[in-house]
């Protein structure tokens, strides 16, 4: 049996994500031993048509978006939501925010027209997702985790406490005692709390816990006497497209 | 074999020199605005001797927070247990009075049949030297009602801060090899003798039950309110960041982890602290979650601390140190529940 060939597609998105893997160092020759990458925009000019597994970077935001995204799921055996414009939605979820044809008509002006444009969703509002590697960019140890468990066919769980947990194993300082709001007791742990560790509060990126406390986080607001517009602002920077989960589609669900 | 010894202030530095030489020496340092945690030092200088209770207590150098148990090889079923050997010595100084009572609870948990070998390797090498607080840290500590205001052993040396010296308990062998080895130390006089007493009875003033039950009767209390109202008002608060049990120095429920090498045959099982707060913790396949509710969830951290260990281990398992108080997001406070739980039985 060949080794398992694997494409990379970009949608929405900065192709940070993709830049990790390119930037992953000496490890990225052991990846590279295990999987035969077919296509990769960002470091290669070869595209394949025949791939096992998709990774998708980028979230859903043009109907042509959601053709080709249908299409990719067709082929591959295994799809992987990757980095959080494809798993939650992620940045490109602040349109969202706005009216569809007036943020159209302010972004495009009078070429507007050309642009045809639907609410931003995640990967798996659309078609069902086998794996999600989350985070703004993607965590690299986890990343290779999620891809050994997909080589392998069992499935990858992502943690479903908050960062706080890692955060406290890692033993950093809390944010909060600093006198900084932090998205870390409500974000989905899995990246080591790697912002917090390096001085940076958490944004949220990973998305929220599915069992999010609201009563229990506006106490905490009130406590360190923080307006709750504040927090909500900056939950919807990553986390707005969450609104788009349906009944049919839950986050995560499919992990 | 308990002996009582002196060692100069201005010794201190010294003397974690001296420690430095022969073993890794981790001691309280300051991190950030209001936090401290155990790291390691060289000497004397960057320590601090009046730090309220760490991040993390000291049972991280016993339990470390990510340990490998097992290497696997999935193509010829084989799981090879990982028994290291080859910890170093180390020296923790500056454990308080509720964190040696945590370390003590640790042992006698580990120790049980079946025994978890890493912990007592680790334990071996393990030097301890616990540093007495002449006051309060801060007002989250329970420490007089949980009765870990004072030493009771669980440790191979015992610094007391007198105003010149430290008053020092030589309590094991190994804590008299240090004395011996580091020759820093000479015997106590009755100056510091009487010096050692007033403190001791100073003390006695300051450190006063926190709580409205005695220490005696909070199982009781614990074990007559497994519907009390309380819980649905921590469900109502608690956010299950899992804060307050991965700081408790008692806490040692795990979570095992097993990932391949790329070769996908290949891999290595490991051991990570885990809370009984997380949304998962109780979770069994088919998705049906034993605790899903954070009140329940809550309720049963409070009752491995004041009820089950009674029964399992006949002792508390809080160790009054306040941790799980000082970092909990919603501002939970075992002491205010403790009196809420003690109001609604009275």
């Amino acid at each position: 049996m060949g080794k398992v060939r694997v494409a990379f597609f970009d949608f929405a998105c900065c192709e940070g994500c993709q830049l990790q893997v390119a930037n992953m160092g000496e490890s990225l020759l052991d990846v590279l031993g295990a999987i035969d990458v077919v296509e990769f925009r960002e470091v290669m000019s070869e595209k394949s048509n025949d791939y096992d597994v998709a990774v998708i970077e980028g979230s859903i935001t043009t109907p042509h978006a959601v053709e080709r995204i249908k299409e990719i799921r067709k082929t591959a055996k295994i799809l992987i939501a990757y980095g959080s414009c494809a798993t939650i939605g992620g940045v490109n979820g602040m349109k969202n925010n706005f009216d569809l044809s007036d943020i159209r008509n302010y972004v495009y002006q009078d070429k507007a027209r050309f642009f045809e444009t639907i609410p931003t969703r995640a990967v798996h509002q659309v078609v069902p997702v086998d794996y999600f590697v989350h985070g703004c960019p993607v965590y690299l140890p986890e990343f290779v985790k999620v891809l050994k468990c997909a080589l392998a066919g069992i499935p990858y769980r992502v943690p479903d406490s908050a960062v706080c947990t890692e955060c406290k194993l890692n033993e950093n300082e809390c944010m909060y005692d600093k006198g900084i709001t932090c998205l870390g007791p409500v974000t989905r742990a899995g990246c080591n709390s790697w912002c917090v560790n390096n001085g940076n509060i958490c944004y949220g990126c990973r998305g929220m816990v599915t069992n999010p406390a609201e009563n229990g986080a506006k106490d905490i607001l009130e406590k360190y006497q923080i307006p709750l517009e504040w927090v909500e602002n900056k939950m919807n920077m990553y986390n707005k497209a969450r609104e788009q989960d349906t009944e049919r589609n839950p986050d995560g669900k499919k992990c | 074999m308990t002996k009582s010894v002196i060692l100069k202030k201005t010794e201190l530095n010294h003397f974690i020199e001296a420690l430095a030489r022969s073993a890794a020496v981790v001691a309280p340092i300051a991190k950030g605005v209001k936090s401290f945690a155990f790291e390691e030092v060289r000497d004397g200088k960057t320590l601090s001797l009046k730090y309220i209770p760490t991040i993390l207590p000291p049972k991280k150098y016993f339990m470390p927070q990510r340990e490998k148990i097992q290497e696997f090889d999935r193509k010829a079923f084989r799981w090879t247990p990982v028994k290291e050997n080859g910890f170093e010595k180390l020296v923790i100084f500056g454990v308080h009075t509720c964190d040696l009572s945590g370390i003590q609870f640790l042992n006698q948990v580990m120790g049980e049949d079946p025994k978890d070998v890493n912990y007592l390797a680790r334990m071996e090498k393990i030097t301890v030297i616990g540093l007495e607080c002449n006051d309060y840290c801060d007002s989250y500590a329970s420490c007089a009602v949980m009765k870990t205001h004072l030493p009771s052993g669980g440790y191979d040396l015992f610094f007391t801060e007198l105003a010149g010296s430290f008053f020092v308990d030589v309590a094991t062998p190994k804590g008299e090899a240090i004395v011996k080895g580091t020759g820093l130390f000479k015997d106590a006089g009755e100056v510091e003798k009487k010096e050692f007493e007033n403190l001791r009875a100073k003390k006695e003033k300051i450190f006063r039950q926190e709580v409205k039950p005695a220490n005696e009767n909070l199982k009781g209390i614990f074990a007559r309110s497994f519907r009390s109202e309380v819980w649905d008002d921590l469900d109502r608060r608690c956010v299950a960041c899992g804060n307050c049990t991965n700081v408790c120095p008692t806490c040692y429920c795990f979570d095992i982890r097993d990932e391949m090498d790329l070769n996908l045959t290949t891999g290595a099982r490991t051991r990570v602290w885990d809370s009984c707060q997380n949304e998962e913790f109780a979770k069994v396949a088919g998705g049906e979650n034993f605790r899903g509710k954070r009140g329940a969830r809550q309720r049963h951290r409070y009752m491995r601390k004041f009820n089950y260990p009674v029964d399992r281990f006949q002792r508390y398992s809080c160790t009054g140190c306040g941790r799980c108080s000082r970092t909990c997001m919603a501002k939970i406070n075992l002491k205010e529940t403790i009196d809420t739980l003690a109001e609604a039985l009275s």
